[in-house]
């Protein structure tokens, strides 16, 4: 006995157009990014020097790092405004530590600790109070920014002697590339295969589709939740930590800007690869893409707020292509 | 016979004042297809969520293969083998029906950070595909699968791994076309064949004779009647009788007996595509008209196509002689048309308000005299007399609308309803969740209000629409069934509703 | 009955509220005598009409159960455009009009883009702010716009005093009056309450609810502008980081209100404003450094909420359950 549940099974179109289309939607991006490269390159032959794409690589790599927990908690349908703070936090305890001659492990060990911290509250009233996320972030954040300034009754702290990783910051691969790549791209391409391969990248996705039916089938959402919030919070918090290595201070206002940069990268790389789902390979692409854009304007001339404004176009525009691509994608649920 | 797999012995359960279930009586062996009947309300869906371990029961024993069972979560009821697909399955649209399926079970190690091997998957559907041979294509997403795809891989979902000995399925057919019917029978074939029992709840009481091996008629919260569809056949037994029971006229107030007045709305020719096929009728000041249909049938898509939510697309629709398009609830309770929803919690009430909020909900016009400000003490007034009208019970004005009973809120509906003044009023499904009481007082309303204005009861309630409307057409499956001359008989609207067939 | 036990309720909260108000003034006097000075007392007036005039914004959009982000990054628009009108030698009235024309456009486009074309609120107004916060450079690349200030009279609104009180007081107070007006007094008030509290019925009632969502982004831009205009009196220039403080008491303020007050309205939105504004000032009285207060606003805020939130209730009450069931458990093992 047999059925005919679908008339349509035969003839999909497995053709090479499907492909393609699989490729440019996997891509397009790293090809804007190389167009722009070039492009700007054309202009200001300075922006390949070894010295421009150490800074351009190091600043990508703590960007990196802030964000990897943040592509999760967003690509699970929840919100984290939290992480730039922490990592002011982290990067204050660090360097008070430090000026209270702790020694740099333990120093290390307390930002890591007050990412972790911060990271179980978020998740806590999330995932088991049930209080709105960007509610209890934003006061999280603030909280975060309090404490990072206190520290340093504040003003910013400095750091005299150099770090364990200070050997990572230093340019290597002929002065082009700064040692700390590596180590989080290894923790990216982690993250990669936990989402790709592991259960929980698959729950992840699911959750923000309906998180009724992943409950439904047994997955532990509130364990889950909770786990996103406090990777969140570490990552930034070790971003915390480079970023104090690699200013040699402790800067209380630190956190700021990383906001809006965060949330850019983390929705315009959601439009690649998985398209209207944040990920962790769009995450690394559209910081590079950021960072690229951001030194070819400062070497162009472009002043900050100008390249705010760009800023802020380029996430609502992301955001527009998002939603058409969730509508053309059938998902009909309504936005309110 | 077969030693029965579940059974259930003096289940009883309470929800309040309310005795939903009284020493429920069941059972099912393996292999069975066993259908659960009964009009809305009459336990049904209380009993399935006993048994799914939704809900927990108050008194009565439950057994598995003998062995008494106590479930207190879905999860426990899972583990001993019962699974349940709800009416509207749970699944990710965005995940393929693969996917779907292995949801939370990739891996038997469970857990968040267990591996997940697409091929192991893969070979696991086989293997299932192997048991129950649906043709059907799983690497598509379930977004862009039909109705019965989806209704198919949510069984599969639930029988997947895990060794289900009794699957029981929430009308599952209500929204699927003759065709896909036929293909979820076969599927429910080859689950009986590997000898899982099927529950399988449904309102299409030709379906029983078509796929059940036996059924359990539910009534009042308690099960009458348990007999095989031979038994049934063999004592030329009607299920619709054995579902009502006896018929109650007294609580339906005495019919119009004038003659009726002018058309107030008359609905030509409209349809919307997927959802009706062209429906005409003519709704008179001085008369209800019934409409009767069955969950999926149409009916409140038609209602609602009507009130301007989703605007046919095809037909006309005059209001006092004039053609109106109505592309907003808005427009259509400007023109004096209004809905009392379907679903009053969400669509009726704002519930965390009193009356007094939502009465002059829908005529805030009224509500301030066609200026900016409200007239407090004129809406409290008008308030106060309208649930007083509808016989509020408490008559409280400023107890939020979710502390009252379903038939209370019913009343808040109704007096919102009355204070928009309008000239026609369409009911859906009115009396769903209603205790008897209220029930009597919100058919004597209607009755009242069709004096001045034009009133459509739209129901699944068959006894319903023939108790409380002067004229009754059906729909079924979309498509209109008017009676062949005059008036339709009860029996002769339950069989339009339920076959699609007009009686001679 | 039941009407009268509601009415019981309402005033228990709001003189259970009251008392809360005298105990924390009460407190900080004892704690710092200066609080009850006159110069204190109308700092206190003074801060709390900048920072309530954004909360009462804030208060329209979390009425129709949606965020607004933006606050900063419009208040820095706002203001550094009313600066340069004023610079330009424009009267104060001209200069009002233009914020509150650029703040209402900014509203309307988010408001829009929100509920026409459902984008998601958090993400929408992060990214207007930080267009709008950019945009605050265009006009002199982030200098400080101080001339024509003192001419045009805008430090009026700050340091005149009517029957005693400051202007800003007064203005607070009459656009609160307005807004309560309006909220529980008209028909759009309802329109905007079921519209947040159950948007298919206000639709199915004949309601217009994208446009309340839009007005409410709307209304908050402008209440935002209102309330940098009372920093620019203040400082007597515009600068592109005014504003930068006003996100948060506000968010504190709406949400601290709610809870305590059981709902969001004009009338909670001011009693918690009224709350944070006096923890702020005592505090800084009593010299704690300004980079404690946004922690301290935050704390109170995540406090307020987890205590008067349903789940804080139904987690404290399974706790309780679970104890009794662990000690009827052991009661029946011993």
């Amino acid at each position: 006995m047999t059925m005919t549940l679908t008339r349509t099974a035969t003839a999909r179109p497995h053709s090479t157009r499907r492909r393609l289309s699989r490729l440019i939607t996997n891509l397009w991006l790293v090809a804007a990014l190389v167009l722009m490269t070039v492009m700007i390159a054309s202009q200001r032959p300075q922006l390949l020097d070894p010295g421009n794409m150490v800074a351009i690589l190091k600043s990508f790599s703590i960007m990196v790092m802030m964000i990897l927990g943040l592509t999760w908690v967003i690509a699970a349908g929840k919100i984290d405004v939290s992480f730039m703070q922490v990592a002011a936090l982290s990067n204050m305890l660090c360097a008070w530590g430090l000026s209270q001659g702790w020694g740099w492990w333990p120093a290390i060990a307390a930002g890591l600790a007050a990412g972790l911290a911060v990271g179980l509250l978020n998740g806590w009233l999330v995932a088991v109070m049930r209080l709105p996320a960007l509610i209890v972030t934003i006061s999280t954040a603030s909280l975060c920014a309090s404490l990072a300034a206190a520290l340093g009754k504040g003003t910013v702290i400095r750091i005299a002697t150099p770090g364990p990783l200070a050997s990572l910051l230093e340019p290597h691969f002929g002065d082009a590339v700064p040692l700390i790549m590596l180590p989080v791209l290894a923790l990216a391409a982690l993250a990669w295969f936990v989402q790709e391969r592991l259960t929980m990248g698959r729950y992840i996705y699911a959750m923000a589709q309906n998180e009724a039916a992943v409950r439904s089938v047994g997955v532990p959402v509130v364990g889950l939740t909770l786990v996103l919030f406090v990777f969140s919070g570490v990552c930034a918090a070790l971003a915390g930590i480079i970023l104090a290595e690699n200013l040699a201070s402790g800067q209380p206002m630190i956190g700021g800007p990383y906001l809006i940069n965060g949330l850019t990268v983390v929705l315009l790389g959601g439009m690649m690869v998985h398209v209207g789902k944040p990920n962790i390979l769009g995450t690394l692409t559209a910081t590079l893409f950021i960072g690229v854009l951001f030194s070819g304007a400062a070497l162009l001339g472009l002043p900050d707020y100008q390249r705010q404004i760009i800023q802020g176009a380029l996430l609502l525009s992301g955001l527009v292509v998002a939603m058409l691509a969730a509508r053309h994608h059938g998902e009909r649920r309504k936005g309110g | 016979m077969a030693e029965p797999i579940l059974t259930a012995s003096g289940v009883s359960k309470r929800f309040g004042p309310v005795q939903a279930l009284r020493d429920v009586e069941f059972h099912v062996t393996p292999g069975e297809i066993h259908a659960l009947l009964g009009i809305n309300g009459a336990g049904k869906s209380t009993f399935i969520k006993i048994l799914s371990g939704i809900i927990q029961k108050d008194s009565g024993q439950i057994t598995v293969a003998g062995q008494e069972v106590h479930f207190r979560s879905p999860e426990d009821a899972i583990r001993a083998g019962i699974a349940t697909v709800q009416q509207h399955p749970e699944l990710v649209a965005d995940m393929t029906g693969l996917d779907n399926i292995f949801l939370g079970r990739e891996n038997p190690r469970r857990g968040l950070l267990s591996r997940i091997s697409q091929r192991d998957l893969e070979r696991r559907a086989e293997a299932l595909l192997e048991r129950f041979p649906v043709d059907l294509d799983l690497s598509q997403e379930v977004g862009r699968m039909s109705a019965v795809e989806r209704e198919a891989v949510a069984i599969l979902q639930a029988i997947a791994g895990e060794n289900t000995r009794v699957l029981i399925l929430d009308e599952p057919t209500s929204t699927l076309t003759d065709i896909e019917r036929e293909d979820l029978f076969s599927l429910m074939g080859l689950l009986k064949a590997q000898g899982i029992a099927i529950i399988y709840i449904t309102h299409q009481l030709e379906e029983v004779f078509a796929i059940a091996d036996s059924f359990s008629m539910f009534r009042g919260g308690t099960c009458v009647a348990r007999m095989t569809v031979e038994e049934a056949k063999a004592g030329q037994v009607s299920l619709a009788d054995l579902m009502l029971g006896e018929a109650m006229g007294d609580i339906f107030p005495p019919r119009a007996g004038t003659v009726p007045g002018e058309a107030v709305l008359e609905l030509q020719a409209i349809a919307l595509h997927g959802d009706f096929k062209p429906v005409s009728l003519t709704a008179r000041k001085g008369e209800i008209l019934g409409i009767f249909g069955l969950v999926g049938s149409g009916c409140d898509e038609l209602a609602k196509a009507i009130f301007g939510v989703a605007p046919p697309d095809r037909g006309t629709i005059r209001l006092r002689g004039k053609v109106v398009t109505f592309k907003s609830p808005r427009a259509a309770l400007d023109a004096g048309v209004f809905l009392v929803p379907g679903d009053r919690r969400t669509e009726g009430l704002v519930l965390t308000r009193p009356a007094l909020f939502n009465v002059p909900l829908a005529n805030l016009r009224r509500a301030s005299a066609g200026r900016w400000a409200l007239k407090r003490r004129r809406v409290q007034k008008d308030a106060r007399t309208l649930t007083g009208d509808v016989a509020l019970h408490p008559p409280s004005l400023t107890t939020p609308a979710s502390g009252f009973s379903g038939g209370n809120q019913q009343k808040i509906v109704l007096a919102k309803g009355l204070y928009s003044q309008a000239d026609v009023y369409i009911f859906v499904e009115p009396t769903v969740g209603v205790d008897i009481g209220a029930r009597a007082k919100i058919y004597a309303l209607m009755r009242q209000l069709s004096r001045d204005a034009a009133v459509i009861v739209i129901s699944s309630d068959c006894d319903e629409v023939h108790g409380v409307a002067d004229r009754t057409i059906a729909l079924h499956k979309g498509r209109q069934v008017d009676p062949a001359s005059g008036v339709f008989s009860r029996d002769a609207l339950l069989m339009a509703g339920i076959m699609g067939e007009v009686a001679p | 009955m039941s009407g009268f036990k509601d009415i019981m309720r309402q005033s228990a909260r709001g003189l259970g509220f009251l008392a809360l108000v005298i105990v924390v003034g009460a407190a900080l006097a004892l704690a710092e005598p200066r609080f009850l000075s006159p110069a204190s007392l109308n700092g206190i007036a003074r801060h709390m009409a900048a920072n309530g005039l954004a909360a009462l914004g804030l208060t329209f959009v979390v009425i129709v159960r949606r965020f607004d982000l933006s606050i900063p990054g419009v208040a820095a628009f706002a203001g550094m455009s009313m600066g340069a009108v004023i610079a330009a030698g424009a009267p104060l009235w001209v200069a009002i009009a233009a914020g509150i024309a650029i703040g209402a456009a900014i509203g309307l486009v988010s408001g829009v883009a929100i509920s026409r074309f459902g984008l998601p609120d958090i993400v929408t107004t992060i990214a207007v702010g930080s267009i709008c916060a950019g945009m605050a450079f265009l006009y002199t690349g982030g200098r400080s716009i101080f001339q024509n200030f003192f001419q045009v009279g805008i430090t009026d609104l700050n340091d005149a005093r009517v029957l005693g009180l400051g202007v800003s007081l007064w203005i607070l107070l009459a656009i609160y009056a307005v807004a309560w007006f309006v909220m529980q007094r008209t028909r759009t008030g309802v329109a905007f309450y079921a519209t947040g509290e159950n948007p298919v019925a206000a639709h199915f009632s004949g309601i217009a609810t994208r446009r309340y969502i839009a007005l409410a982004y709307v209304l908050c831009a402008i209440c935002t502008v209102l309330a940098v205009l009372l920093i620019l009196a203040e400082s007597g220039n515009a600068e592109t980081n005014k504003g930068a403080n006003l996100m948060m008491p506000a968010y504190a303020g709406v949400f601290l209100g709610a809870a305590i007050l059981g709902g969001t309205s004009v009338l909670a939105t001011l009693g918690g404003i009224l709350l944070i504004t006096m923890l702020l000032d005592g505090f800084a009285l009593m010299g704690v450094p300004y980079y404690y207060s946004d922690g301290m606003i935050s704390l109170i805020l995540l406090a307020g909420v987890l205590a008067f939130s349903d789940s804080a209730r139904n987690w404290l009450n399974s706790f309780a359950m679970v104890r009794a069931a662990r000690h009827a458990a052991s009661g029946e093992k011993g």
